[in-house]
């Protein structure tokens, strides 16, 4: 996907960090000694009104809340399109609608939990809020979730038929799913927590959990943060076809690798996955500084959202948040050009290009 | 029956989420809906799950449901003559 007409207008992020509310560039990282990154949650009141509030979920509170606030940031108008990505949705709902049918033997069954169990339903929330009525779409799609949605959202600027769109996702993470993902090795056995994440060469990362929103739109405003270049995704590729696909998407937006600034990469400490990060920057960008993110907001199958935030914000600010400092012993002077490299479990690798504006 | 719309109030407090909202805060015969207490469609729903759920009571007629739903004195009320019955 090639376009240079995606502007990152405004956005908002709601993580283990306190990038909603808090001075994420001049605060130290958020420390946990357990092998779970939970959210910061913002005081939900100044964005929802009580009556509607009640009834919703963590999740929706937080996708809403971020979402509304990426339109306040961006100092634009209703978002002509809504469109969405999420690993899982809201788990909190779904675990709670089978506990109920269990329980009650599959009668007297509460509404609430299975209308907001749906993927769709934070999609929802934004639009009646924001009165929208245009195209609302979600994609599910594990780690490319996000990656579809930035897609979809990219396609419709670059066909030109809307202005705006409102394009993020929203992760949680519940005892019970932190559980099931322990059984089947996601997770460190030993507690490890995110300032340790890279000391030990083990299986396994650390969860986390959020939502990150974006208003797009294909002009640059006076709140534009950054520009989205490009992306691309890749299934299951291997070493070669990743190093090649990196090296055709720098070619398809005429960048060499010595006009990256700065690597932002998704390496989580897990010994069993980390080794994609290692072949790709070894060989092909030894001298770009590189600073991982998921010590900031933990695994979750819509990381990757996260990176672009942050990848907005450095660009913005021509500097790098405290919290990564440590990573890069001689920092560039300025922050031109960001190249993001993520996957999720060794499954889904995903580019990302931005540009400072 | 006092007891009852007592315990009904704090059912549907904790039913409904309503934040902020003592059982004292409810008037007996004021409007669940609309007005009163500003529940909606969904919260109706929810009220008709609690009637199953703690009194055993199934609203099978939707009209019926209406009168029932109109305040904590009818659901008392309603309560009441469905465990006399």
């Amino acid at each position: 996907m090639s376009n240079n007409r995606c502007y990152i207008q405004g956005s908002a992020a709601i993580s283990a960090q306190p990038t909603f509310e808090g001075d994420f560039f001049s605060l130290p990282m958020i420390v946990t000694e357990a092998n779970n990154l939970v959210a910061v949650e913002p005081d939900y009141k100044a964005f929802i009104p009580p009556n509607s509030l009640r009834r919703m979920s963590r999740l929706l509170k937080m996708g809403l809340t971020a979402a509304l606030k990426a339109v306040q940031n961006s100092g634009q108008p209703s978002p002509d399109v809504i469109i969405t990505g999420t690993g899982k949705g809201s788990l909190s709902d779904t675990e709670k609608f089978i506990r109920d049918i269990v329980e009650y033997q599959e009668r007297a069954l509460n509404p609430t939990p299975f209308i907001q169990s749906t993927y769709n339903s934070v999609n929802g929330l934004i639009a009646l809020q924001q009165k929208s009525t245009g195209y609302n779409n979600t994609f599910v799609h594990r780690g490319f979730s996000f990656e579809n949605a930035l897609l979809d959202s990219m396609l419709q600027l670059a066909e030109g038929e809307v202005k705006r769109t409102l394009t993020g996702c929203f992760e949680e993470m519940t005892a019970e799913h932190f559980y099931i993902k322990s059984r089947i090795g996601f997770w460190k056995e030993a507690d490890t927590g995110n300032a340790q994440l890279f000391d030990r060469n083990t299986p396994g990362s650390i969860s986390g959990e959020g939502s990150t929103f974006f208003m797009l739109g294909d002009e640059r405003t006076e709140n534009t943060e950054a520009c989205i270049k490009g992306m691309k995704m890749l299934y299951k590729p291997s070493a070669e076809a990743l190093e090649r696909g990196l090296k055709d998407f720098l070619d398809k937006h005429d960048v060499g690798i010595g006009d990256i600034d700065l690597v932002i990469s998704g390496r989580n400490g897990d010994a069993n996955t980390d080794h994609y990060y290692r072949i790709l920057f070894s060989a092909n960008c030894p001298a770009t500084p590189e600073v991982p993110f998921k010590q900031l907001c933990g695994e979750h199958d819509t990381a990757g959202a996260f990176a672009v935030w942050l990848a907005a914000q450095i660009l913005k600010q021509q500097q790098l948040p405290v919290s990564l400092q440590a990573f890069v012993a001689n920092p560039p002077k300025a922050f031109r050009r960001i190249l993001i490299y993520n996957h999720f479990i060794g499954e889904q690798h995903t580019f990302f290009l931005l540009e400072h504006v | 029956m006092e007891e009852l719309k007592q315990k009904l109030k704090q059912q549907i407090i904790e039913a409904l989420n309503l934040q902020d909202t003592k059982p004292e805060d409810i008037d007996d015969n004021a409007a669940l809906f609309g007005d009163g207490l500003g529940l909606d469609s969904i919260d109706s729903l929810e009220l008709m799950v609690l009637l199953e759920r703690q009194y055993g009571i199934k609203v099978e007629d939707p009209r019926e449901g209406r009168k029932i739903l109109a305040s904590v004195q009818s659901m008392a009320e309603f309560i009441q003559s469905k465990q006399t019955a």
